[in-house]
């Protein structure tokens, strides 16, 4: 991979424009996108205006079309069995909000969540146990942050009809045996949900050989645009749910008091969609694919390895997670006792440009039930360089000397 | 005490940006909590404390170790040098309102308001050098005989005295604002020439004279003086024939301007006002009050009627 040539693809991280140059350390909350995706966007505003489907036209033909090779392009890189597993929303939050109030769940019906998920896999769950009376129980993770595969089944029992887990942490970037998790959720009769916002960006996900029942992840983490996420469902399950939002585009046919709705995954897309979204999405998964997965994880180790060694002695930081960076994907996330992390980022940020995330990350509830305030979040992508790293570590240093 | 430092200078820097209006917005909510005594709780102590550490560490360590560890007191500093300092531009506000000056009455130093000190400026007499200049606490009306002298209202209760020069260009901006305050106000009117700038002393004679032929006609001749272009006033034939288009009897009030008797009378007014103390023109007494340069009408009026004259 020849990251020189890859960067020169973002146009943010070229200098200039009025802006130094920058460390963009943030990619956990949303990636940078290459001139190719936004060229992508471009291209339907500027080319093919049009709506997808429902006209008869040229325009609305070529974004069919278009469309179309989007899905398709996602179903490949997620190994689907067909393109119609594939459905679009406007992220994961969307996604899981979807399946949580279209799967048909009753009282007392148990739903599994970590100990540690971001508030999109953890309200959506606690409102349904309000509106229908299901049971929300927590997995809580070993000392060190990593999944523990005994907890969780020792939970597992019949009345669990759902298990929905953060695959990727974006709080540590510990990542679950999701493998062994389906295995032992579906021998158990349960169903699988995973969120893998911060999975898809990294790895190379294989619905078909996880045997995954939903998966749910964003665009904007992985290269693509904003408000343009996907929902991955068996098929034979995304028949069997009630849609979630309804309107046009959904049915074959209405009448004044009935509707016959389209197979999926057209009766989830309810209204006009996002058609510039999903060529960005598309583009976005092709240039993932070329730059491929083993290189970006290498890198992201490499650099993740770079950082902990060069941090992890610094007189009273704390880790959060698994000391060993191989357990924790792209992501370093820290806090300095007694110092507020909002503080260090700032500094970060005026000293060098390097751009972190600070605070609870969305994840409140992990950072109350263990009583921290908060942590500074290194959220690592291939782009990123070891002399971005490095500069981060001397800046660290500083900032450790005067606080 | 860091809200209400970074609140003002803040304000005054969000007028030319909307970042800074933003933050600036964000200390005012700081300040409003500290004051209703609830915590400061939005976190912008922390992230201005957090930039300006980011801006200082890169250009010492020490210094960015140094405004960490001191940063409260720091910031008291700022605080009292602030208070301090607004208390000195709501004073010089003050002054400036009332004087003209932000430094006080007559006072020439430097004024924000008055950068070119266009209050203060007076056409100086032409003396001697002095050991020691005139100040302005030196003017006074006392021992100075008046009588004899041109005068408006005699017997109104507030005073005016002004020593101005028909040549001057500051006395001919104050004499229209006089009169403006004489014809409101109804104040007795004392008004004598002094010539410093220009060898127009034979004008003091005409004044005088004037004034003992018709009093009426004197004050207009004065208005006159002071309205016309200032070449006029080198103009003999302008000058004869405007006394004539007067009503004076031009013929007298030429003999009388020749008379040694006058040049006597006027050297002696003259002497009467160097005993003031004046240093230029023009010097204008209220009430016993000098007020040297031309300053502008609302100091005038303040002095006669007080702060809210424009009230009454």
């Amino acid at each position: 991979m020849d990251i020189n040539k890859i960067r020169q693809d973002f146009p943010i991280l070229q200098e200039g424009q009025g802006r130094k140059k920058i460390t963009y350390f943030d990619n956990a909350c949303q990636s940078l996108r290459p001139r190719q995706v936004l060229e992508a966007i471009n291209q339907y505003y500027l080319k093919s205006s049009a709506c997808s489907g429902r006209s008869m036209h040229q325009l609305a033909a070529e974004v069919t079309r278009e469309c179309d090779q989007a899905r398709t392009a996602i179903a490949k890189f997620l190994n689907a069995a067909r393109k119609e597993e594939v459905v679009f929303t406007r992220n994961t939050t969307e996604g899981i909000n979807l399946v949580a109030n279209s799967l048909g769940l009753q009282k007392d019906d148990v739903v599994l969540i970590s100990d540690k998920e971001h508030n999109s896999n953890l309200l959506p769950w606690q409102r349904m146990a309000k509106k229908v009376g299901i049971v929300v129980k927590i997995v809580p993770s070993r000392a060190d942050n990593t999944f523990d595969l005994d907890a969780f089944e020792k939970r597992l029992d019949k009345q669990v009809r759902l298990v929905s887990l953060g695959w990727t942490s974006n709080l540590d970037g510990v990542t679950i045996p999701a493998a062994e998790v389906i295995k032992k959720a579906h021998q158990n009769g349960s169903l699988v949900m995973l969120d893998a916002a911060q999975t898809a960006p990294h790895r190379k996900i294989n619905v078909k050989g996880l045997d995954a029942d939903f998966v749910a992840f964003s665009g904007h983490k992985m290269l693509g645009p904003s408000g343009m996420g996907v929902l991955y469902g068996k098929y034979q399950l995304l028949e069997k749910l009630e849609p979630f939002l309804v309107g046009g585009e959904t049915v074959v046919s209405s009448t004044y008091d009935s509707c016959e709705f389209l197979p999926p995954p057209e009766k989830f897309e309810a209204g006009l969609q996002d058609y510039a979204g999903m060529m960005g999405m598309g583009a976005a998964v092709k240039y993932l694919t070329e730059v491929g997965f083993d290189a970006i994880e290498k890198q992201e180790l490499l650099l993740n390895e770079t950082i902990t060694a060069e941090i992890k002695d610094f007189p009273r930081l704390k880790l959060l997670g698994p000391a060993d960076p191989r357990l924790r994907g792209g992501i370093v996330s820290f806090y300095i006792e007694g110092v507020d992390s909002h503080r260090i980022a700032l500094m970060l940020d005026q000293m060098a440009t390097i751009m972190v995330r600070s605070g609870q990350h969305c994840v409140h509830s992990w950072f109350n039930a263990h009583q921290i305030k908060g942590s500074v979040r290194v959220s690592l992508y291939f782009y990123n360089t070891l002399e971005e790293a490095a500069l981060f570590a001397s800046s660290l240093k500083k900032i450790g000397k005067v606080l | 005490m860091f809200c209400i430092v970074a609140f003002v200078v803040l304000g005054i820097l969000g007028i030319f940006s909307a970042s800074n209006r933003q933050l600036a917005r964000e200390a005012l909510d700081c300040v409003l909590r500290r004051v209703t005594l609830r915590p400061c709780n939005t976190g912008f102590d922390e992230k201005m404390k957090a930039k300006i550490l980011g801006f200082v560490i890169v250009r010492s360590e020490g210094g960015a170790r140094f405004l960490n560890r001191f940063f409260e007191p720091i910031a008291w500093v700022f605080f009292v040098m602030l208070m301090a300092s607004s208390i000195w531009s709501v004073r010089g506000l003050y002054l400036f309102y009332t004087s003209g000056s932000c430094n006080g009455l007559n006072q020439a130093g430097f004024c924000v308001f008055d950068p070119q000190g266009s209050s203060n400026q007076v056409s100086g007499l032409l003396q001697t050098c002095k050991v020691n200049p005139p100040k302005q606490s030196d003017l006074t009306l006392k021992g100075v005989d008046l009588s004899g002298f041109p005068v408006l209202n005699q017997d109104a209760t507030d005073k005016i005295v002004f020593i101005g020069c028909y040549h001057c260009d500051y006395t001919r901006a104050t004499y229209p604002l006089v009169r403006k305050l004489v014809n409101k106000y109804k104040v007795s009117l004392t008004f004598q020439n002094y010539p410093v700038k220009e060898p127009t002393d034979y004008m003091t004679r005409v004044g005088l004279c004037a004034y003992q032929q018709d009093q009426a006609k004197y004050w207009k001749m004065n208005d006159t003086f002071f309205a016309t272009e200032k070449a006029n006033l080198d103009n003999a034939a302008w000058l004869q024939s405007t006394l004539a288009g007067l009503g004076f009897d031009t013929v007298k009030l030429n003999l009388c301007v020749a008379a040694p008797q006058t040049e006597e009378t006027a050297k002696k007014q003259m002497a009467e006002m160097i005993k003031t103390k004046f240093f230029g023109t023009p010097t204008v007494f209220i009430n016993g009050t000098a007020l040297v340069g031309p300053k502008p009408y609302r100091v005038y009026a303040i002095l006669l009627r007080g702060l809210f004259y424009w009230l009454r």
